[in-house]
């Protein structure tokens, strides 16, 4: 995001909209563009009384901020606005996570501190390296160059609001993955959210609570339920509780 | 995106609840433009606090017509209730439409799951927030900002407006409902809770008002 200097009368009420705090005010706004995301939310709100912001036509790799930030793009690569993800809100018709299995993401920069894309891979590559399998549909994945986790090196010096990490691995695996992701708490230089996926949580949702809190982790009360209404067009799928859809509904 | 988990509260979670609808892509996104408006029309009909779309925007900030029409295959439909029976009749006419979308439903477990059994369904995959890790005290050392901010899961409403508005709600500038509304039209997709915000930047004004703070902001991120 840019200040356009000739418009701009330095009136400060555009700094306060600003969630990494890119903008500070003296003869005219200044935007730290090392620390703004491009998430367009100084300009979208409307608060600057003589229209100074200005978005600039965004190329790669600074894209990526916008990409991961602003909730109007959808994502190339999912089609998904927001963070571009559908994670468990459609596992009811495509059976992404399936019974026995746990889906986990972590979300670096949330609430509201923002990331480094570089941080971002300290925190893939400590997963990756347990040899688990990063979801395709997830934009922080079409980012990685390997199975390790290792981000394309352009993106390593942008920064975002925020980016999921999003992979599923077998129930019997959590422990090991929380403890992986406690160790590398200690080396990013940020905050991140951590959810767990349960399908079939009537039959094992207490359990898989059991292990996150087994490992040191405290399962809020308040959380998100698919209920299970979606299906395929024509009566076809229809999958109960956190089971697989039906053939040719492969998850991600 | 996980844009309505992560939301931090109280006793006043018992008055926060989002219902989402979207398509799968590759399933049931494809053409799903009038099944989404079908179903955002139902949400409708049962007076949600908030509501909108991600593709346009929400109640707030965009009028009613125009998030109508602009509901497309990949749009993801949003209302924010205050009550679980609401929420409840709300699943069950979702149900009797049988549109073939998905619905998730946000809020505390131990009442989102009796509507969702209430509306004859069960519970199909959950999500559990595990909290927040990591430089934890870079977050605004009031947790009434935290919890605001957490409402719109795609970060904003910014810890900075939070703090301006309450100062302008303690000074006597600003209702506590506009500065909700405020906030509310930040929140793109329309997931952000008026009622909740209203309360909460209301005792943060009056914590304000007995001991002036600045940003509301803990250590600045890098």
């Amino acid at each position: 995001m840019l200040v356009r200097d000739d418009l701009c009368t330095g009136c400060g009420l555009c700094e306060p909209y600003c969630p990494v705090g890119a903008i500070a005010i003296a003869d005219v706004a200044f935007i730290d563009q090392d620390r703004c995301v491009e998430c367009a939310i100084c300009h979208r709100s409307g608060v600057c009384p003589v229209d100074a912001l200005e978005m600039p036509e965004l190329t790669w790799p600074r894209l990526v901020r916008a990409l991961f930030s602003d909730p109007l793009l959808a994502h190339p690569g999912t089609g998904v606005l927001g963070r571009g993800t559908e994670e468990m809100k459609t596992n009811d018709v495509t059976g992404r996570f399936r019974p026995g299995q746990v889906g986990v993401g972590i979300e670096l920069g949330r609430p509201g501190v923002g990331t480094s894309f570089r941080d971002v891979e300290v925190m893939a590559t400590r997963l990756g390296a347990l040899g688990i399998r990063f979801e395709p549909e997830n934009p922080v994945t079409q980012l990685m160059v390997d199975d390790a986790g290792h981000l394309r090196p352009e993106v390593l010096g942008e920064r975002a609001l925020s980016a999921i990490i999003e992979f599923t691995v077998p129930e019997e695996r959590l422990p090991e993955v929380l403890a992986a992701v406690r160790e590398a708490e200690a080396l990013v230089d940020t905050v991140f959210s951590l959810d767990v996926i349960v399908p079939d949580p009537t039959r094992r949702g207490e359990e898989v609570a059991r292990l996150c809190r087994e490992a040191g982790f405290s399962v809020r009360p308040n959380g998100k339920t698919n209920v299970g209404l979606g299906h395929r067009r024509g009566g076809e799928g229809g999958s109960g509780p956190g089971s697989a859809p039906s053939a040719g509904g492969a998850g991600g | 995106m996980t844009h309505t988990l992560h939301r931090q509260g109280s006793d006043d979670l018992a008055r926060d609840y989002v219902v989402l609808v979207m398509g799968a892509k590759g399933f049931t996104r494809e053409g799903a433009a009038p099944a989404l408006r079908r179903c955002l029309e139902v949400i409708l009909r049962h007076h949600p606090v908030n509501w909108g779309d991600g593709r346009t925007g929400n109640t707030f900030s965009r009028s009613r017509e125009e998030i109508l029409a602009g509901i497309g295959d990949n749009s993801v439909i949003h209302g924010v209730f205050t009550d679980p029976d609401t929420v409840a009749r709300v699943l069950a006419d979702l149900k009797e439409l049988d549109t073939g979308m998905s619905v998730v439903v946000s809020g505390l477990f131990d009442r989102v799951h009796p509507c969702v059994r209430e509306a004859g369904l069960e519970p199909h995959t959950v999500e559990f927030s595990l909290g927040v890790h990591g430089r934890v005290e870079r977050l605004p050392a009031d947790p009434l900002v935290v919890q605001i901010h957490t409402m719109c899961g795609h970060g904003m409403v910014s810890y900075g407006l939070i703090s301006h508005l309450a100062g302008e709600v303690a000074a006597g500038r600003l209702s506590a409902d506009r500065a909700a509304a405020t906030m509310a039209a930040n929140c793109h997709c329309g997931v952000f809770n008026p009622r909740r915000a209203e309360a909460l930047i209301s005792a943060l004004a009056r914590r304000q008002a007995v001991q002036p703070s600045g940003s509301g902001r803990g250590t600045a991120a890098p």
